[in-house]
């Protein structure tokens, strides 16, 4: 049986719904529903005049899947290559769920790390500090840096996937995500340092001379190293935010 | 004020949609969200203010698997619109600055446990589509995506209400109940907050260097800011 590749018009409509692969996200399936919906222009037309197998095949993208939703495109795009495949009879309908579940954990992995361990916070802070000099500034650059990466990627991603699942492993190392994790980092944190440095500057140094200088230095040092220890010890912002809060009411009781 | 609450509703609304549900384009940034609060209930400076604190004190959380991290974008809707509020009334004084970025843990929390909430009403929604598909209702796909999110949307939209009024309510009630040296004593807060900020930017950014540059960086800058103060 012969399946054409699915038209430019499905391709972009699978494109489009990638965007809301969170959009009913819950407990159970996390993001099936998002997943079936996202690939339905495709199935619709590898299975246009066969109901039953349409049936089958939406059935198989609600079970379980959930990843980080930047890299659901790729797995998106090399799932739409695969239901073509078996449409055409040429592979186990049972494939593409082995290849899901094969790739969403360590591309989860993969896409928390880079996206949430290290794009974010280096836009974040970048935008933090260019915010102190006009808001709009701040704004811009935090969206435009996120984004700049975070969508090409996602392009990049879904056009390796429509090549089929072969061409994800050769994506992935040619995308090389694990070096430019390392390298965001280090840029967060040489922007966050300047951030630190800034407010410390800004907040500690009341008097003139040097010693009072490094004194206060040493102080926003300790500070910072302490509450990076409690964040490595899992203690969340929240609990540090709400000592402060019990600690500012106890002054303002005194 | 209502078409201000109206307008805080609707980019609430986008915000929180696109926290979770939709493109995750980080305009659900406190920085962004803060920013739009405040020049929204008629400062944009001060609501950057409290962004630019905000942004980076929950990074360390991060919403990986089932977990969800404490509701920033919650915050920022509070910090916003009560900054830009306190800075027309009583102003925007360094105590009163620390006093709602504190309190905006509250509204963290709370908005984190409307998070949960939404995911499990979508438990629901996720087994109504996939009975509806098994009697062989395909379009129930659409149909229960569609229902997530707008339950997300809707759920944004009291949120951001119910946020934006408190923080106008505590800039307009609360806050001036305390005289200008009360305030002033909870300014001493102030200085850990952009650290606690940084501490959490430098914790998720582990690598082998990252020691070194922090704080050399940090040094860096703050002599350099010393240095430019002392000449000024």
């Amino acid at each position: 049986m012969t399946i054409s590749p699915p038209a430019t018009r499905s391709r972009s409509a699978v494109w489009r719904r990638q965007f809301l692969l969170q959009g009913c996200w819950n407990y159970e399936g996390m993001q099936n529903v998002g997943f079936a919906y996202a690939i339905l222009p495709a199935l619709r037309d590898f299975y246009a005049n066969r109901p039953e197998d349409a049936l089958k095949a939406v059935k198989r993208h609600l079970e379980f899947f959930n990843t980080h939703p930047a890299m659901g495109a790729l797995v998106l795009g090399a799932s739409v290559r695969l239901e073509e495949r078996v449409a055409a009879g040429e592979t186990d309908p049972r494939a593409i769920g082995t290849f899901k579940v094969g790739l969403m954990g360590s591309l989860g992995a993969v896409g928390d790390s880079f996206f949430w361990g290290a794009l974010r916070p280096m836009a974040s802070v970048a935008g933090a500090l260019l915010a102190l000099l006009h808001p709009l500034l701040g704004v811009a650059a935090l969206i435009l840096l996120y984004n700049g990466v975070h969508l090409t990627l996602r392009r990049r991603g879904f056009a390796a996937g429509m090549q089929g699942p072969e061409a994800v492993v050769a994506w992935l190392k040619q995308a090389a995500l694990n070096v430019r994790t390392d390298d965001l980092r280090l840029l967060a944190a040489i922007l966050a340092g300047a951030y630190a440095g800034v407010f410390a500057g800004r907040f500690f140094v009341q008097g003139g001379g040097a010693l009072p200088v490094l004194a206060s230095l040493l102080l926003a040092a300790a500070a910072v190293h302490l509450f990076s220890v409690l964040f490595r010890k899992a203690v969340s912002p929240s609990e540090i935010l709400s000592f402060l809060l019990l600690v500012g009411v106890l002054i303002l009781w005194r | 004020m209502a078409w201000r609450f109206l307008l805080a509703i609707l980019l609430g609304g986008v915000c929180y949609l696109d926290r979770t549900a939709a493109c995750q384009l980080m305009l659900h940034r406190p920085l962004v969200v803060a920013t739009l609060m405040g020049a929204v209930f008629g400062n944009m400076a001060a609501g950057a203010q409290v962004g630019v604190v905000l942004e980076l004190i929950y990074l360390a959380r991060l919403p990986v698997g089932a977990s969800i991290p404490p509701d920033d974008t919650g915050a920022a809707v509070f910090g916003g619109s009560a900054a830009a509020v306190a800075s027309s009334s009583i102003g925007l004084d360094p105590g009163s600055f620390t006093a709602l970025l504190l309190f905006s843990v509250i509204v963290a929390e709370a908005g984190k446990a409307a998070d949960r909430f939404v995911r499990k009403v979508n438990v629901r929604i996720a087994r109504l589509t996939a009975e509806s598909v098994d009697r062989g209702d395909v379009q129930a796909v659409e149909h229960g995506l569609l229902a997530g999110l707008t339950l997300f949307a809707v759920t944004g939209m009291v949120l951001a209400l119910v946020f934006s009024g408190a923080g106008v309510a505590v800039s307009k009630e609360l806050l001036p109940r305390f005289g200008p040296a009360s305030r002033g004593n909870f300014a001493i807060l102030l200085p850990t907050l952009p650290l606690l900020g940084a501490a959490s930017v430098y914790a998720c950014s582990r690598t082998e260097r990252t020691s070194a540059v922090f704080f050399l960086t940090m040094a860096a800058v703050c002599c350099g800011t010393v240095l430019f103060r002392w000449q000024a």
